[in-house]
C-alpha cells in the first residue's frame, strides 16, 4: 500500500463518477430536502423564550444521518463487482498497484463522496449553532463521530462488493446488513428484555396502600372524588415487588446502532432539557435512553410523592450511565477494518478460485 | 500447466517457452485455453498444476516483479469509459509507479506508435472496436515491457492497422523483448511470427517453427491460375502430375520451393500463360488443420 497508489486510485474514481452521474442534481435535492426540514423546524420553534439551536442541530443530523444510510451504501456496494463486470478491474490489478491500493482507493474515492453530502447540508448545523444553545466544537465533534460512521458505511458496502459476482447481490446485502445495524440492534434490543427481566423487591417513597383502605367508599367500591387528598404526611418508606428489566446485560447492543453513537456524541444532549415547549430532539432522546439503558435497573427509591405544591421530593430523573459512543467507536472501527481488511483479501491476485460462472477477462 | 474451472478443464497440459527476440503465435480453436493460459501468465489466475517463470519470476509468488515486466492485452475489455484516451492512459502510468511526467512523455510515445494521437482527447467510450483494441494494446506497452501477451490483438482493426500492428510486434521483437500473442488469423501470424503454438482442448498438439527453410523443403499444396486452363490441364496430364481442379484453378502438389520455381518455369517456357501462382495453404494453415482434425 502507498499513498501514491492509493491516490492514483482515488483520483481515478472520482474522475469517472464525477463525470457519469448527474451530482449536481442530486446535491441540488438534498440541499432542498435538508433545507426544508430545518426550516420548518426553525420556523415551528423559534420563539423568544426557548432557543431553537439545539433542536435544530438534532433534527438537521438525524435527517443527515438518515439519508446519508440510503445514500452512502449506494457509493461503493457495487463497486469492487461492477469494475469486474466492465472488464476494468483486472487491468488495474495486472499494474503494480496492491490490492490495498484498489481497496483504500475506491474507499477514500467513496468517503470524500459522502463527506460532500455532509459538506453541502453543514450550512444547517452551523446555522443551529448560530441560533444558540450549543457550542461550536460540540458540533465539530460529533460531526467528526458522523463523518467516520460513514467511513465505515463504505467500507462494509465495499466488502460486500467483493463477496458476491452480481452487483444486485451486493446491493441487496449492503442495505441488509446497514438495515440490521440501524433497525435490527433495536429490536433485538427490544425483543430481548423478557431474557433480562425479573419481578424484584422495589423501594418507594409514597402512598402505602392501607391509606386507600382507610377511605370511605362509595356503593361501587370506588373512591368518592370529594374524599381526602394525600399529602406529604401520609407519604412512607415502603417496598413493593415490580417487574425489573436488566438493560446494563444487554446495552452492548446499543452503540452497534449508528444512530445511537451518533446521537451519544452529538451536543444536543447537555443543552438544557426539553420542556413541553421547546420541542423535538430525536438525538437527545436516543441518547439519554441509550444512556439510562446501559446503566440498567434503577437501585435508587421511587419517588411518588410528589403532589404539586405539596412539597415532596420530585422524581428522579433517569439513571444516566457515561458515555456510550466510545464503545460505539471502537465497534465500528473493528468494523470498518475488518470489512477493509476482507475487501483486501478479496481484490487479491492471482486467484485460486473463481466465482462461478464469472470470467476475469 | 493445468487449470480447471469447477469441472471444465480449460487448460489440461500446455507447455511452451517464448523467448525473448521472437513472436511466438498461440493459435487454436474457440475454447482451447489460450485465453485462460494468457490469464495464468498475466498473474490473475493460479494454474492447478505446473509452473511458470516469466524472466526467472513465479507469477504466483512474485507478481509484483513480474507485473512490473509484462504487457497484458486482454481479449474483452473495458475502459473507464468517462475518461479520454490520455488520460486512461496517464492513469495507468500512475498505477505503474511513474511520475507524472515520465507518465506524460510515454503516453505521447504510445500515442504516437499506435496512430492514436488525433483520438486522444476523445472519451474512451465512444471509440470503435478497432480503436479501443489499439487504445487497449497502447496500455500494455505504457510502460515498456520486457514481455507482451497479447490475447487477440488483430481482432477488429482494419487493415492498414493490422499491418502497423506486425510492424510494432516485429520492432518489439527486434528489440529483445519477448511477445505472445494469440489470434485466428493465420496468414497474418504466419508473417509476423516466428515460432506458433498450436493447442486443442487445452493441449500443446504442436510447437512448430516458422522459418523460411521449413517453408522452402514441406510439400504444400500450390494454386496454378492460367488463362489456356484446358491446356493447362493436358499438359500437367502429359508430365503425370496430380492435380485437382478448384473453380477456375488447379492446385498441385509441390515439394518446396525450389520444385515450385522450377514449375512455374516449365510452364512459362511451354507458353501457358499463368497469372496466378502462390501457395494455396500457409504452412502454418496446413500445420493447424492437421493438428485440429478430430475436432467434431
Ligand atoms: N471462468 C470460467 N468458468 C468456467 N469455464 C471457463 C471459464 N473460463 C474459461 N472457461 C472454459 O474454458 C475453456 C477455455 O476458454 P478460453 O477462454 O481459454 O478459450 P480461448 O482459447 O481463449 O478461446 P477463444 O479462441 O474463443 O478466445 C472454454 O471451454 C471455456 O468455456
Ligand atoms: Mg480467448
Amino acid at each position: 500500500m502507498s499513498l501514491h497508489g492509493i491516490r492514483t486510485v482515488a483520483a481515478l474514481e472520482l474522475r469517472q463518477r464525477a463525470r457519469t452521474s448527474r451530482w449536481p442534481v442530486v446535491l441540488l435535492l438534498w440541499f432542498l430536502l435538508v433545507a426544508g426540514v430545518t426550516s420548518l423546524s426553525y420556523a415551528a420553534l423559534n420563539n423568544a423564550s426557548v432557543k431553537a439551536g439545539p433542536t435544530l442541530y438534532d433534527v438537521t443530523t438525524f435527517l443527515v444521518l438518515g439519508l446519508s444510510m440510503l445514500v452512502v451504501p449506494s457509493l461503493t456496494a457495487t463497486s469492487v463487482n461492477g469494475d469486474r463486470e466492465a472488464g476494468v478491474l483486472a487491468t488495474l490489478q495486472t499494474t503494480l498497484l496492491t490490492p490495498a491500493d484498489i481497496i483504500v482507493g475506491k474507499l477514500v474515492s467513496s468517503w470524500v463522496i459522502a463527506l460532500v453530502f455532509l459538506a453541502v447540508s453543514s450550512p444547517f448545523l452551523l446555522w443551529a449553532w448560530v441560533a444558540g444553545g450549543i457550542g461550536i466544537g460540540q458540533v465539530v465533534g460529533s460531526l467528526l463521530v458522523l463523518a467516520f460512521v460513514l467511513a465505515v458505511t463504505c467500507a462494509i458496502g465495499l466488502a460486500f462488493s467483493t463477496l458476491t459476482a452480481r452487483t444486485v447481490a451486493s446491493a441487496v446485502l449492503t442495505y441488509l446488513a446497514i438495515a440490521t445495524l440501524v433497525f435490527g440492534t433495536v429490536i433485538v434490543f427490544l425483543l430481548s428484555f423478557f431474557l433480562v427481566q425479573s419481578r424484584e423487591q422495589v423501594r418507594y417513597y409514597g402512598i402505602p396502600d392501607s391509606f386507600w383502605a382507610a377511605q370511605t367508599k362509595n356503593d361501587d367500591g370506588s373512591i368518592s372524588p370529594d374524599s381526602v387528598i394525600p399529602t406529604v404526611a401520609d407519604c412512607r418508606h415502603l417496598t413493593r415487588e415490580e417487574t425489573v428489566i436488566h438493560t446494563e446485560r444487554i446495552w452492548w447492543l446499543l452503540p452497534m446502532n449508528p444512530f445511537v453513537v451518533v446521537a451519544d456524541a452529538a451536543p444536543g444532549r447537555t443543552a438544557p432539557g426539553p420542556t413541553a415547549y421547546s420541542g423535538v430532539q430525536p438525538m437527545r432522546a436516543i441518547s439519554i435512553g441509550a444512556r439510562s439503558a446501559r446503566a440498567g435497573a434503577d437501585g435508587r427509591e421511587r419517588q411518588e410523592c410528589d403532589f404539586g405544591g405539596g412539597g415532596g421530593p420530585a422524581a428522579l430523573p433517569p439513571l444516566q450511565s457515561g458515555p456510550i459512543y466510545p464503545y460505539g467507536l471502537v465497534f465500528y472501527l473493528a468494523l470498518g477494518a475488518g470489512a477493509t481488511w476482507l475487501a483486501i483479501r478479496r481484490t487479491r491476485t492471482p486467484v485460486t478460485r473463481l466465482p462461478n460462472g464469472t470470467r476475469i477477462a | 500447466m493445468r487449470r480447471a474451472f469447477g469441472s471444465v478443464l480449460a487448460v489440461d497440459d500446455i507447455s511452451l517457452v517464448a523467448r525473448p527476440g521472437e513472436v511466438t503465435a498461440l493459435v487454436g480453436p474457440n475454447g482451447a485455453g489460450k485465453t485462460t493460459l494468457l490469464l495464468m501468465l498475466a498473474t490473475l489466475l493460479v494454474p492447478d498444476h505446473g509452473t511458470i517463470r516469466i524472466e526467472g519470476f513465479d507469477p504466483v509468488t512474485q507478481p509484483a516483479e513480474v507485473r512490473a515486466r509484462i504487457g497484458w492485452m486482454p481479449d474483452g475489455f473495458g475502459t473507464w469509459d468517462a475518461l479520454t484516451v490520455r488520460e486512461v492512459l496517464h492513469t495507468i502510468g500512475a498505477a505503474y509507479r511513474m511520475g507524472p511526467a515520465e507518465a506524460r512523455a510515454r503516453t505521447e510515445a504510445v500515442l504516437e506508435l499506435l496512430h492514436l494521437g488525433d483520438l486522444a482527447d476523445r472519451r474512451a467510450r465512444v471509440l470503435s472496436r478497432g480503436q479501443k483494441q489499439r487504445l487497449g494494446l497502447a496500455r500494455a506497452l505504457l510502460h515498456d515491457p520486457s514481455v507482451l501477451l497479447l490475447d487477440e490483438p488483430a481482432s477488429g482493426l482494419d487493415p492498414r492497422s493490422r499491418i502497423e500492428l506486425r510492424d510494432v510486434l516485429r520492432t518489439m521483437a527486434a528489440d529483445g523483448k519477448t511477445v505472445l500473442v494469440s489470434s485466428h488469423i493465420l496468414t497474418e501470424l504466419q508473417e509476423v511470427a516466428d515460432r506458433a503454438v498450436i493447442v486443442a482442448r487445452g493441449r500443446t498438439t504442436q510447437d512448430q517453427t516458422l522459418d523460411a527453410t521449413e517453408l522452402a523443403t514441406t510439400v504444400g499444396t500450390w494454386r496454378i491460375t492460367s488463362l489456356d486452363a484446358d491446356r493447362l490441364r493436358q499438359w500437367l496430364g502429359e508430365r503425370h502430375v496430380p492435380w485437382r481442379a478448384e473453380l477456375a484453378a488447379v492446385v498441385v502438389q509441390v515439394g518446396g520451393e525450389e520444385q515450385a520455381a522450377r514449375l512455374l518455369a516449365d510452364l512459362v517456357a511451354d507458353g501457358i500463360r499463368v497469372i496466378a501462382f502462390a501457395p494455396s495453404h500457409g504452412a502454418l494453415e496446413a500445420a493447424y488443420l492437421a493438428a485440429t482434425e478430430d475436432r467434431q
